[in-house]
């Protein structure tokens, strides 16, 4: 074997509470005694569902945050990284999903930015041009250093970042999940530069989840599962079904209520629906009485999709139906009127108004419910709140406690009490349970099958696939943009087949 | 809750201290009062209170509207402009063309709300930022206004026009009640009504609350209608009192003495915080320091650099206060 370029050692990162201290008296940690290796000349890629660690592991490795317990060894030396350019200056290179450069400048000045090259104090722009043209040209690029970075294609752009990367003479790569947004043509050219940096001995990481790709392209695969290691494959042994099988984990240990019954109304029927000019249509129903799920990685379109149903984004066809009437166009206060709710996935800066208490966080979807000739009754309002604190136990001194001052997991209950009171027909949840407790889950699982059972229907977006698989009737996964799968959800659903419609598209 | 339970003690001087935080703007305007009746001769006569209050009823109209852009986190720079066209064109309305009142009174508050408009519509769908779109706009009406005038004062205007202002009622000029009355309404719309809370809503977040069905592009459309209406009154109000109307009447000092005293209020910059009556006590407070400056026989413009230094304060607190939240 090669040269062995890093060595991560029992890496373990708690997860924070609200007040920003970790929480160590929990087994439920983001990274829990993770082992990384990366050796000279080889591509390593680095698979796992949404929430794995998978992220967390590679901003340790690129210092951007530093880790709780663990070791990490650069080239046999064991170093603690200070920050981002720390690492960087120690060989290591983030490029990330989300590429950093600067549009206004080119490409010469965005690879030299905050290191321009001096010469009596002043820039010496001749050598910058000359250096990064030299380096565009090792990777066989024929991009001008002088153009505007804001004229590239996001492809060209991960070139200048790649550029960037080698012109700190880096050893290692990180790449997140970079095929993310580019054409086949421009996949084809950036497995070419790889595959160039490997053979110049170079250690490649590379995050993602697209099952043809990383085949393509890498040598050894690692698989993270709620935080840790589980296990790893030369690529010349890959087999999908092993690997899904390691994403997915195993029995489903938690017990989900079912007490709600579907009804034979249909309720909201999408019908032929695109995202964007190029993808695919989608098609999908939720009846009264339903809990209907919709899987899929992070950024497959999920929550894009939920958006378009609720009125706050635009799509580029097809329609929207609900409660028979197209709804294609409406404004989310006319949907809300109409009996739609929508909770957001960002709690914090979508859900709840976070300068408000309780009181008027839980009314602001239905202030008319609460006010006469459209004065607010002060009672009215807080007798409703009243209820709902009792209604869904939420944690709080009183009604009027300032919403920012709640956990998280009360925090969502206020968010679930305020579309409560819009008295909805159709609830629409983006990942209803991300980021709250253990209790508080089992609490909100409990009230997502009441709120059910009374007949509302429920489109549920979630990526844990216990709570998807437990909660739901039905299944739909979406990727890229499309619906790949409806299935029939219950015990026989199992995570190995979410997993594998979410990364492969097929089964 | 965990915290209140290992100090029990801890949590009443943190009640207080926001309750202070919450009543801040009656707490300055307390001490300013309390120091100007103790330390400066005449302050607590009757005569010059009658003073101030007539002096605060022009600002006050005018910051009420400014306070409700401010809610929503943007600023109207344009206000003290269209005090002097609404000036300008009531003067030329009243006296040069001899139009009845009520038309008068119709004609200018309607043009104020135009331009509010034209401001609501630039920010919300032009995308162009408060700060930009007003600070343009309020040189537009700048120059219109001194078009219109041709450059002249009409004053000795109509006595029926001047009545709106100047009447008597128990010793104090009917403009201090108009103010009152419209301090009032939109007090209830603030505090009470619906679009209050949406605008409180809409200021803090603008994402949550368009997710909660709030028409945040109405409300911030409307916020900028109701502040160049509101302006338009105070500039009807401003030209009754010294009976001349003048296009410089107003202008950039006008505009900033409202932010200030909304801001003395309570108001915040950064949106979703603000109230009628905490603006109200803002212009009662600048403006007894005002008086009292000119009692003091310190040159005024002394006024304006208390100004510029309070705005400033409220920036670097907002800024600490802001970030650490």
């Amino acid at each position: 074997m090669n040269e062995t370029l890093i060595a991560m050692r029992g890496i373990t990162k708690f997860i924070y509470g609200s007040d920003g201290k970790p929480i160590r008296n929990t087994d439920v940690k983001i990274l829990n005694g993770v082992d990384f290796d990366l050796a000279a000349g080889e591509v390593h890629v680095l698979v796992g569902e949404n929430g794995a660690g998978k992220s967390t592991l590679m901003k340790i490795l690129g210092g951007i945050i530093p880790p709780d317990a663990g070791e990490l060894h650069i080239g046999g030396q064991k170093v603690d990284l200070l920050n981002a350019r720390d690492a960087r200056e120690k060989g290591i290179a983030f490029i990330h999903q989300e590429l950093n450069l600067c549009p206004n400048l080119d490409v010469a000045h965005n690879m030299f930015l905050g290191r321009e090259p001096r010469r009596h104090w002043v820039k010496d722009a001749a050598t910058m041009y000359e250096r990064s043209s030299a380096l565009l040209q090792a990777l066989s690029c024929d991009l001008d250093p002088r153009t505007l970075v804001a004229r590239l294609s996001t492809a060209q752009q991960q070139i200048v970042e790649i550029a960037k990367a080698m012109s700190f003479a880096s050893r290692v790569v990180i790449m997140d999940e970079p095929t993310a947004s580019l054409t086949k043509r421009e996949i084809d050219v950036l497995f070419d530069l790889i595959r160039r940096m490997r053979a110049d001995g170079m250690g490649i990481v590379y995050i993602s989840h697209r099952f043809e790709e990383f085949l393509e392209v890498g040598d050894r695969l690692s698989v993270l599962r709620d935080g840790r290691s589980v296990g790893g494959m030369r690529m010349s042994d890959f087999d999908p079904d092993t690997v899904i099988h390691m994403m997915a984990g195993h029995a489903i240990d938690e017990m989900y209520p079912r007490t709600h019954a579907v009804q034979d109304d249909r309720v909201l029927e999408v019908q032929g629906l695109r995202l964007t000019p190029r993808t695919p249509p989608i098609d999908l129903t939720v009846n009264r009485g339903e809990v209907v799920g919709l899987g899929g990685l992070v950024g497959s379109g999920r929550t894009e999709l939920a958006k378009s149903i609720f009125g706050v984004r635009a799509f580029a066809g097809g329609q929207v139906r609900y409660l028979g009437r197209d709804t294609t166009g409406w404004s989310p206060g006319r949907l809300i009127a109409a009996g739609m709710a929508y909770l957001s996935e960002d709690r914090k800066t979508e859900g709840l108004v976070l300068g408000m208490n309780i009181r008027e966080n839980t009314s602001l979807a239905s202030l008319s419910s609460v006010a006469t000739l459209g004065l607010i009754s002060r009672r009215k309002e807080q007798t409703q709140a009243a209820g709902l604190i009792a209604q869904l136990s939420i944690v709080a001194q009183s009604a009027e406690q300032a919403v920012a001052t709640l956990s998280g997991g009360n925090q969502q209950k206020c968010v679930l009490g305020k579309w409560l009171s819009t008295e909805p027909r159709l609830l629409i949840l983006d990942e209803p349970t991300r980021g709250i407790d253990v209790g508080a889950k089992a609490q909100i699982h409990k009230l997502i099958d009441q709120i059910a059972g009374t007949g509302v229907a429920v489109l549920m977006i979630s990526s844990e696939l216990p709570e998807l698989i437990g909660m739901s009737d039905r299944v739909y996964i979406m990727r890229a943009g499309a619906v790949v799968a409806d299935l029939a959800a219950g015990p026989e659903l199992t995570q190995e087949q979410v997993v594998a419609y979410s990364c492969l598209g097929e089964r | 809750m965990a915290k209140g339970a290992k100090r029990p003690f801890g949590a009443v001087p943190g009640r207080m201290a926001a309750w202070i935080g919450r009543h801040v703007s009656f707490f300055i305007f307390a001490v300013l009062a309390v120091l100007a009746t103790l330390c400066v001769r005449n302050f607590a006569a009757r005569d010059n209170l009658v003073i101030i209050l007539k002096q605060s009823a022009i600002p006050a109209v005018a910051c009420i509207g400014m306070t409700m852009v401010l809610m929503t986190g943007g600023i109207d720079l344009s206000l003290g402009y269209i005090v002097g066209l609404a000036s300008i064109i009531a003067g030329i309305l009243a006296k040069t063309l001899l139009l009845p009142v009520p038309e008068v009174v119709l004609a200018v508050l309607l043009v104020g709300a135009l331009i509010g408009l034209a401001n609501g519509l630039i920010t919300q769908y032009l995308r162009v930022p408060a700060f930009i779109a007003t600070l343009g706009s309020g040189y537009v009406i700048y120059g219109l206004a001194q078009i219109v005038s041709q450059g002249s004062i009409v004053n000795r205007l109509p006595k029926g026009f001047l009545a709106i202002g100047r009447t008597d009622v128990l010793g104090l000029p009917s403009a201090v009640f108009i103010a009152a009355g419209v301090a009032l309404g939109f007090h209830i719309l603030i505090s009470r009504a619906i679009f209050g809370r949406q605008l409180r809503a809409f200021g803090f977040s603008p994402k949550a609350a368009a997710l909660s069905g709030v028409p945040t592009a109405r409300i911030n459309v409307l916020v900028y209608a109701i502040s160049g209406t509101l302006a338009a009154l105070a500039g009807l109000l401003f030209t009754i009192r010294v009976n001349a109307a003048q296009p410089n009447m107003g202008g950039g000092v006008f505009t900033f003495e409202v932010v200030t005293a909304a801001i003395v209020g309570g108001t915040s910059l950064f949106g979703g915080i603000g109230s009628v009556a905490g603006s109200i006590l803002g212009v009662l407070s600048i403006k007894i320091i005002e008086n009292c400056i000119n009692l003091l026989g310190v040159s005024y413009h002394l006024y304006l650099a208390v100004q510029g230094a309070i705005i400033l304060v409220a920036i670097i607190v907002g800024n600490l206060t802001h970030h650490r939240a």
